[in-house]
């Protein structure tokens, strides 16, 4: 197919063509860069909590007073809420992944460092490992005996000072903490208190990501025992198929063993990480509609141009036709010229993409684009240009070569 | 002449009925998605409380003390004060208007427990009520008196009053909160900023302002169980982060606001809090130097990060989208205008100008983009309603008012008017008599 005559009619619809050429090019910059956003929500939906997620749910209570004897009515609850047929295990935590309300403390490596290394989020109460299902990499649970009542810590720091106390932590506190070292046996401070690490597991989201996704995972597990004056989250592993009827049989317990208890919420960790993550998916909603629009839109721009191209060139197909054009002639150059105009956008289009990527970089600290997305969004084009395009130049093919003998 | 075009242009679209479509539907599309996306745009975006928050500053400082459990560098501006700090700074009286507040949650009942409601409200200290304008139905504020004697009295907001009392004339009635019983003396009408800005490092998340039920003052609500949200930073061995704990004496939770209303005011300020945050830190009490800093609301919000900034993702990327939907108008209209050349020609030849030429198809232009714009109306209030069902915190900003309407108005015909220059300008630059012999 020779391109001479392409360029040669082109040249009379500058015009025209620039306009096509330049939807192409902003559908093409937009489309790229929004699959790569689309990508990101994606990647980030995804990050690891490090708990058994299709297994826990959880309930969260208030007090409307503080109780008197809140360790042993912790003690009767937790054996209550075990006993419910379905559950295999229960806790009572400070905090859970992904439900935005955390405590948080900086650590130092040694007494005497002047500013701490980091801000990790402090996990708290008993059996929490057990429940919450995480993996332990290197080193071992917290012994029963290990265990002390967080109240009483409160009171005298001088507890944990006397008898060195024990930290689990993520494998990624470890690696941050003590590049390329075991972490086992190594101790952190926060203020004056030193406690020694003494098991790593795989992963442990914070709750909350107010310091950026580089630090999800710095997490602390202590061996500390909460009770309902200080808590209020009961964490639940259960057996997956039976979550609901556990779910409302818990908060139905909770409530039976203390009228004046508040269920504040209920939630399955499914519906935890969904809501967690509910702008992201919202926005990541969005971009696809957005794509979808787009590519729409610029497909029927070319439906339509085309269209008016053939309708306005009949004469001229006639003519060819007349001369010994075979239909497929026809065909090839409406779909050449088609891809004359798609190649010359998508040029453009991933110049402008790059450029969109660099703003989004300064302005969502966003990362670079990966250069893959840039041919993935010229082929996906090029492809819709062709398909477009289909339809009006199988009309032109059609044209019979009687046309060029009749006056328009 | 206009009357004229507009005949021309109506005719015109009659002859081809699904280019016109594609056009005006194009069009329309564009425009309900940007109107989309600029409507929560404008409803997140400016003062929470337009003429108030404009001079409202907030006090940030490291009031830090000895023992306290944070011991970060002081990387970022502190609003939470003590106690202690904050009613100093509300006492000296130094700006046109002060007040602390903090967040609380609180059951309110009436006294006989038979009527009860678990509600938002805040925790004050000075004149938060007037200083923030919120609109009084019945009663007053609390006094300078009644604050400082830790008089259990509450100001409720005329919904809570309807709840508990079936009117929204509750003054001179009783309601319980924590462990003690409070006299109403003020109703207020349902009172809320259009985005939230007080208490922001302890809400992050929802944008949006949220009803006040009921204003405390804070004396009398730490002594009656009625806490704040979140007691912040405590000091070390303090009872630590209890829910709507009362035992806040070693904590920083609570926030100084301050209105300023002129610049030199504000100068003045600035130096009476550098000075009163000075004088701590020689005394020996604030540990660090305390960097003492006032931000405008805005300035505040900003750097906080109030506002998601997928709301300003997404107008860009409505933005982007109707300038491929003008471009893509614009081809179309390019090549249904460059067909009917000889009609032109005819025209020009009969004596019309260029000029009459190029405003005849802009005048056609307009009418599409006009046309865009109504069906784009009901489109937007799908757009809308789409997002009001999305589960995200700001999905109650996406209301259709008064005011986008015009935005639309506008924004349609100037849609209509900027994709057409180039093709008319293309299409009366023909020479006529060409055209003619073609024809």
């Amino acid at each position: 197919m020779e391109l001479g005559p392409i360029l040669s009619t082109l040249r009379r619809h500058k015009i025209t063509a620039f306009l096509l050429v330049a939807e192409i090019a902003l559908t093409c910059a937009i489309v790229c860069n929004a699959v790569f956003l689309i990508s990101q929500r994606l990647e980030r939906m995804d990050m690891p909590s490090g708990v058994a997620e299709n297994q826990l749910v959880m309930v969260q209570v208030a007090n409307i007073a503080p109780t008197e004897d809140a360790k042993a009515r912790t003690a009767e609850d937790l054996a209550a809420l075990r006993r419910i047929p379905g559950v295999k295990d229960a806790a009572l935590v400070s905090q859970v992944p992904f439900t935005n309300s955390s405590s948080n403390t900086s650590i130092k490596l040694s007494l005497n460092q002047k500013l701490p290394t980091l801000n990790a989020t402090q996990y708290m109460g008993e059996n929490m490992i057990q429940t919450f299902g995480s993996q332990l990499v290197a080193g071992r649970d917290f012994r029963p005996d290990e265990y002390m009542d967080y109240d009483a810590v409160l009171k005298d720091l001088d507890l944990v000072r006397k008898q060195t106390s024990s930290v689990i932590i993520t494998k990624a506190l470890a690696e941050r903490l003590w590049p390329g070292e075991s972490a086992l046996g190594k101790k952190l401070y926060f203020a004056d208190v030193g406690v020694r690490v003494v098991g790593v597991v795989k992963d442990l989201v914070r709750p909350s990501l107010f310091l950026g996704d580089d630090a999800a995972q710095w997490s602390m597990m202590f061996p500390l025992r909460m009770n309902g004056n200080n808590a209020n989250r009961f964490v639940l592993r259960v057996d997956p198929t039976q979550r609901h009827q556990v779910l409302e049989a818990a908060a139905k317990k909770l409530r039976e063993l203390d009228p004046h208890r508040i269920i504040l919420g209920k939630k399955t960790f499914d519906e935890i990480r969904s809501d967690f993550f509910r702008n992201d998916r919202a926005m990541a909603g969005t971009l696809v509609g957005v794509i979808i629009a787009l590519l729409t839109v610029t497909a029927l721009g070319i439906v339509g141009l085309a269209s008016f191209w053939v309708a306005q060139r009949r004469r001229t197909i006639g003519v060819r036709r007349a001369l010994g054009a075979t239909q497929s002639n026809i065909l090839r150059y409406f779909q050449t010229e088609n891809f004359l105009l798609a190649t010359i956008g998508i040029a453009l289009g991933m110049a402008l993409a790059w450029g969109i990527n660099l703003f989004l970089m300064q302005h969502y600290e966003l990362p670079r684009l990966p250069w893959i997305y840039l041919p993935v969004g010229a082929v996906a084009l090029w492809l819709i240009g062709q398909l477009a395009v289909l339809g009006p130049a199988l009309r032109a093919s059609r044209v019979p070569p009687v046309v060029a003998t009749r006056s328009v | 002449m206009f009357a004229y075009y507009l005949e021309l242009a109506w005719r015109r679209c009659r002859q081809n009925v699904s280019m016109m479509l594609l056009v005006v539907l194009t069009m329309a599309i564009g425009i309900a998605s940007c109107m989309t996306a600029t409507t929560i745009f404008a409803a997140l975006s400016g003062e929470p409380l337009p003429g108030i928050s404009d001079h409202l500053y907030v006090v940030t400082m490291d009031s830090r003390t000895q023992g306290d459990a944070d011991d970060e560098p002081y990387a970022k501006p502190q609003s939470l004060l003590n106690l202690r700090d904050a009613k100093a700074l509300v006492d000296a009286h130094r700006a046109d208007g002060q007040f602390a507040q903090a967040q609380s949650l609180a059951q309110v009942s009436t006294t006989d427990g038979k009527q009860s409601d678990r509600v938002v409200g805040i925790i004050g200290y000075g004149s938060l009520l007037t200083t923030l304008g919120v609109p009084f139905r019945y009663g007053r504020p609390w006094s300078e008196a009644e604050q400082a004697a830790h008089a259990p009295v509450v100001v409720i907001d005329a919904k809570l009053a309807e709840r508990l009392f079936g009117t929204s004339n509750a003054v001179g009635r009783s309601v319980s909160m924590g462990t003690g019983t409070f006299r109403v003396i003020g109703v207020t009408a349902p009172w809320k900023s259009r985005t939230q800005f007080l208490g922001l490092t302890q809400n992050a998340g929802s944008p949006l302002g949220q009803d006040m039920r009921f204003f405390v003052p804070v004396g009398a609500a730490l002594d009656n169980g009625v806490g704040p949200l979140n007691s912040g930073k405590c000091a070390k061995g303090a009872p630590v982060v209890n829910f709507q704990s009362t035992n806040v004496a070693q904590c920083r939770w609570i926030e100084t606001w301050v209105s300023l209303r002129t610049p030199a005011h504000v100068t003045t300020y600035r130096d009476f809090l550098a000075r009163y945050a000075q004088a701590q830190h020689q005394a020996g009490r604030y540990v660090h130097p305390p960097q003492a800093k006032l931000f405008v609301t805005q300035a505040w919000m900003d750097r906080l990060k109030a506002i998601p900034g997928d709301v300003g993702l997404n107008v860009m990327l409505a933005g982007g989208f109707l300038l491929l939907c003008m471009v893509n108008v614009a081809g179309l209209l390019a090549a249904r205008f460059l067909r009917r050349q000889g009609h032109v020609a005819i025209r020009r030849a009969l004596g019309a100008s260029r000029r009459h030429v190029f405003m005849q198809h802009l005048v056609e232009a307009g009418v599409l983009g006009v046309a865009g714009g109504l069906l784009a109306l009901p489109l937007t209030l799908l757009g809308l309603w789409v997002v009001r069902m999305q589960p995200v915190a700001y999905a109650e900003a996406a209301r259709f008012s008064p005011g986008a309407f015009a935005v639309l108005a506008a924004l349609s015909l100037l849609v209509g008017l900027v994709v057409g220059i180039l093709p008319a300008w293309r299409v009366c630059r023909q020479p006529p008599a060409l055209q003619i012999k073609v024809a």
